[in-house]
């Protein structure tokens, strides 16, 4: 289990936390590459589907960021 | 309930013969024994096949959706919730409607007549929240704890929740009785019908059957009365309210809502306040 | 949403919110880490997968 890397997939918001994913990758910031980044054009954007369909495709978690 | 059924066809009488509406929407014996289907009474010729009594499970606010005529429509505690909600959703206009109130005393179990459906005797509005005109005088309401069977599962661990909700939903067939008896089912197009993407599998695979309810029940939150019509629908008896009345039972304690109770104040998950609980996010 | 996915027999953690402004590469890095210390420590997701037929 010591070895075990999750799939995480990652909803973000464009002009919030996919703003700060760039941020973070201009700024060479160091972070686990588990998460898996959807952009949505909002948060609003964000419904129970898409967050089903992503565990029914195997994700081991689902994050939704704003 | 004789009376009822009499009170009923007078008021019906009179709203087609002046012309108020164009028809009423109502129950009439079924052809299975215990059960009553919805009828639409359209001339008063007809009038004597609406009847009342213990078997009018289905939720007449389903016949609303869309509506262009005045109708009449017999509402029990449930249903008129349902048609607040339909107003509030603009599927129907309330000065198209003629809403004859039955203060309800609960519906039967399909299955034996003495014991009461599950949600009715947990219900806390018998009587209904809006009407034009009443059949018979209130009925007392009941107080007892709603939300027992939510709380009973609330309590099992991960694993045993899982258990309980796969048996739950074995016998389903996905023959999608609960969404057509539903009066909150409305949409053009469901998402089990949409193929581009495609949200949910067709087959009887379980998780396709459990995501199906659970997006089901989700679709309904914060506008589910727990009027019981799915349960009453399903040809195999499952209990799907397990999944809209812990819905329910959270909109009750994170918003203070419940739905339908009047035409104007829309959903919670509709709206936005800038008290809204936000314990979930970081 | 979040309720009724517990209720259904999910494990509370597989599913995070985060609210995190466009300015904060810091928050990001630190709630990227967080999220993925708490799943690591949940292991991986069996229930709800649909098996590849």
């Amino acid at each position: 289990m010591a070895d075990f890397e999750p799939k995480i997939v990652s909803f973000l918001c464009n002009w919030c936390s996919y703003g700060a994913a760039d941020l973070a990758g201009v700024g060479r910031a160091q972070y686990p590459a588990n998460v898996r980044v959807v952009r949505i054009p909002c948060t609003g954007r964000m419904s129970p589907k898409f967050f089903l369909a992503a565990l029914r495709e195997g994700a081991d978690a689902v994050w939704v960021s704003g | 309930m004789e009376a009822y059924t009499e009170k009923i066809r007078e008021i019906s009488e009179r709203l087609l013969k002046d012309g108020t509406v164009e028809a009423v929407i109502g129950y009439r014996k079924g052809s299975v024994e215990n059960s009553n289907e919805p009828c639409i009474v359209r001339s008063s010729e007809k009038i004597n096949d609406l009847v009342w009594d213990s078997n009018c499970r289905i939720n007449l606010a389903n016949y609303l959706t869309n509506r262009k005529d005045k109708v009449a429509i017999i509402a029990k505690g449930c249903d008129s919730r349902n048609i607040n909600t339909q107003i509030i959703e603009n599927k129907i206009k309330r000065d198209q409607l003629f809403i004859i109130g039955v203060p309800c005393s609960g519906m039967t179990k399909k299955e034996d007549s003495s014991d009461l459906q599950e949600n009715c005797k947990v219900c806390h509005h018998k009587n209904p929240v809006v009407y034009d005109e009443l059949v018979a005088a209130e009925v007392e309401e009941t107080k007892v704890d709603r939300y027992e069977d939510v709380k009973k599962i609330e309590a099992m661990g991960v694993e045993e929740k899982w258990e309980f909700f796969k048996d739950l939903l074995e016998p389903c067939t996905r023959c999608y009785a609960c969404k057509n008896a539903c009066p909150l089912c409305y949409c053009p197009t469901c998402f089990v019908d949409e193929s581009k993407p495609q949200w949910v599998g067709k087959g009887m695979d379980p998780i396709d059957v459990r995501t199906y309810h659970f997006l089901r029940a989700y679709h309904c939150a914060g506008r589910c009365t727990d009027c019981g019509a799915c349960e009453s629908a399903c040809p195999q008896g499952i209990n799907m309210r397990h999944f809209t009345k812990k819905l329910e039972k959270e909109c009750f304690d994170q918003f203070a809502w419940e739905a339908g109770l009047n035409s104007e104040e829309r959903p919670p998950l509709d709206t936005f306040k800038l008290d809204d609980p936000q314990t979930f996010i970081k | 949403m979040k309720e009724l996915m517990e209720h259904m027999g999910i494990e509370p953690g597989r599913l995070q919110f985060s609210w995190i402004s466009s300015a904060e590469s810091t928050k990001f890095v630190d709630v990227v880490k967080d999220v993925t210390e708490k799943v690591k420590a949940l292991g991986p997701n069996k229930n709800f997968v649909k098996e590849a037929s």
